[in-house]
């Protein structure tokens, strides 16, 4: 007896996902490759030095630092560029927990997100 | 009417297989790194309304929670770090004169060597450097 | 006349053959009959245990000595057809290529490969798969139509060696059963077929990139895919599918910016 097969026949949803993903490539380059020694530093070392002269002198020395335009640039780069790499990412781990139904709003505060935190880090930079 | 069987995804069906799990791990560092980089967006702030702004930020992590959370961000900010330059020459293989270069190799070239050389000049501009 | 003989069995599956060794091995194997009450059942066999053999020789002994309703796919007994594939011990394995001395002397527990309609027993439905390979165009696409009479199409040693990987895939079908997303989603076309689309378009002979971009760059394209890896971890050829997706991703990339930077732009 013959058999039946009826090709199920999808059509393809088009996808934005390439633009988000390149977001989220760059950022997962800068944050690995800046997010280490930064932890170190705002974490164990700045916090720890003892001596108020030492902690002024600190803060005067970054201070200038980020007042160096390619410092600036850098820093908000890679500031700017980790958020949409942790949103894409979290949107994900969501998507994978079961959160596959009306991802809408679940793209819109993840991305939404990343553009208000990458926003404000451009400001706050530029308002140093 | 012919009746099927399938196996369905449970919720946590990251759990089931070691490669699930390490996968899971893998992605949950974006939760640390989110919180951290909420933490730098304070101390951006800091540093641009003075020193005493600067410095209230950076004494908020003395205090022992803040250390315990520092350390497991410490944590995930590395396994991210790791993770990520191990799986580049996956995404980009890297070819010299028509031979691809093997994985470890290119994971030095393109990660572990660059990581390094930023950590150097970051943490030499910050700490030594008095131009 | 004959009688069960050798270690009493747990199954009610009557054993009247040659007097089994004293080394036997059990496999629990999973049964499903879709014209019955469409229960899922277990069903546990004693094999003989010989050192050299694997999960597929206790399966062929089962359906030759004991039970003849056993049903499962096999072929060339060798790894390469990828007729076998099954879960063994909740890992998907070709069952020619899973040692019993791998497990022995504890139980094995043999499923079908998870995340697919099973048609009956350890039997998988593939006709899902097969359409989702077709839609990637699994063939040299060439812009000129050049017959036997021009000659061959020449390729380097080098220009092989960037496709010959993902060449290897024999539709084994392990990876589906490995990937979670491929449970979760029923559209997305899956490993086997991405990586066989990057076959073809690494494969310098090919001209047909930009008809297979559609299918890839969809949501149940290469954006399907979160890089789990256990894909690449179950593939007993060393296809490294997640490689092949990642790969595709960056091109998806290349191509979305170029429509979007030069929307003029020709193929």
């Amino acid at each position: 007896m013959g058999r039946v097969v009826v090709e199920r026949v999808t059509t393809f949803k088009k996808s934005n996902e390439a633009f988000w993903w390149s977001l989220f490539s760059a950022g997962g380059v800068m944050s690995a490759l800046f997010l280490p020694v930064m932890v170190v530093l705002c974490g164990l070392v700045l916090p720890w030095q003892s001596g108020e002269g030492d902690r002024r002198a600190a803060y005067e020395h970054i201070h200038g630092l980020v007042s160096w335009w390619p410092v600036r640039l850098v820093l908000a780069g890679v500031i700017a560029l980790s958020f949409f790499h942790v949103a894409h990412r979290i949107r994900h781990v969501l998507i994978d927990l079961g959160w596959r139904h009306q991802t809408a709003p679940l793209s819109l505060v993840c991305y939404g997100g990343a553009i208000a935190g990458a926003g404000m880090t451009v400001w706050l930079i530029v308002s140093l | 009417m012919k009746r099927r069987y399938c196996t369905p995804l449970g919720p946590t069906w990251f759990l089931g297989r070691a490669g699930y799990r390490r996968f899971m791990a893998r992605e949950a560092t974006a939760f640390a790194m989110a919180a951290f980089l909420v933490y730098l967006l304070f101390l951006l702030r800091g540093l641009g309304r003075g020193y005493h702004d600067y410095l209230e930020i950076i004494e908020l992590t003395k205090n022992p929670i803040a250390v315990f959370v520092l350390s497991l961000i410490f944590g995930a900010v590395l396994y991210h770090s790791f993770t990520w330059f191990n799986l580049t020459p996956k995404i980009m293989p890297m070819y010299v004169a028509e031979e691809k270069v093997p994985d470890f190799w290119a994971a030095i070239l393109m990660g572990y060597l660059p990581w390094a050389a930023v950590t150097a000049v970051v943490l030499w501009g910050v700490l030594w450097w008095s131009g | 006349m004959s009688r069960p003989m050798g270690r009493p069995s747990q199954s009610s599956i009557r054993y009247s053959g040659p007097p089994m060794p004293a080394e036997t091995i059990t496999l629990d194997v999973f049964r499903f009959q879709p014209d019955g009450d469409g229960k899922t059942t277990f069903q546990k066999y004693d094999v003989p245990y010989h050192e050299h053999w694997v999960v597929l020789d206790a399966l062929n002994w089962i359906k030759d000595e004991v039970d003849g309703t056993l049903t499962y796919r096999w072929s060339c007994r060798m790894g390469v057809c990828g007729s076998c594939g099954m879960m063994v011990d909740g890992v998907p394995k070709l069952s020619c290529a899973a040692f019993l001395k791998d497990y022995y002397p504890r139980a094995i527990r043999i499923e079908p490969l998870t995340y697919f309609t099973v048609e009956r027993d350890l039997m998988i439905d593939q006709e899902g798969f097969l359409g989702k390979l077709k839609s990637i165009k699994p063939w040299l696409i060439r812009d000129d139509d050049q017959t036997p009479d021009g000659g061959e199409y020449l390729q380097t040693p080098d220009q092989l060696a960037s496709y010959k990987q993902y060449s290897m895939c024999i539709n084994c079908l392990l990876c589906y059963a490995a990937c979670p997303v491929v449970g979760a989603e029923e559209d997305f076309i899956g490993p086997a077929a991405i990586a066989l689309a990057q076959r073809y378009n690494l494969d310098s002979r090919d001209q047909g990139a930009a008809q297979r971009a559609d299918a890839l760059g969809a949501e149940e394209g290469v954006w399907g895919c979160t890089f789990v890896g256990e894909c690449s971890e179950v593939c007993p050829k060393n296809v490294d599918p997640a490689g092949a997706i990642q790969r595709a991703k960056v091109d998806s990339v290349k191509t979305w910016y170029k429509k979007l930077l030069m929307p003029w732009g020709g193929s």
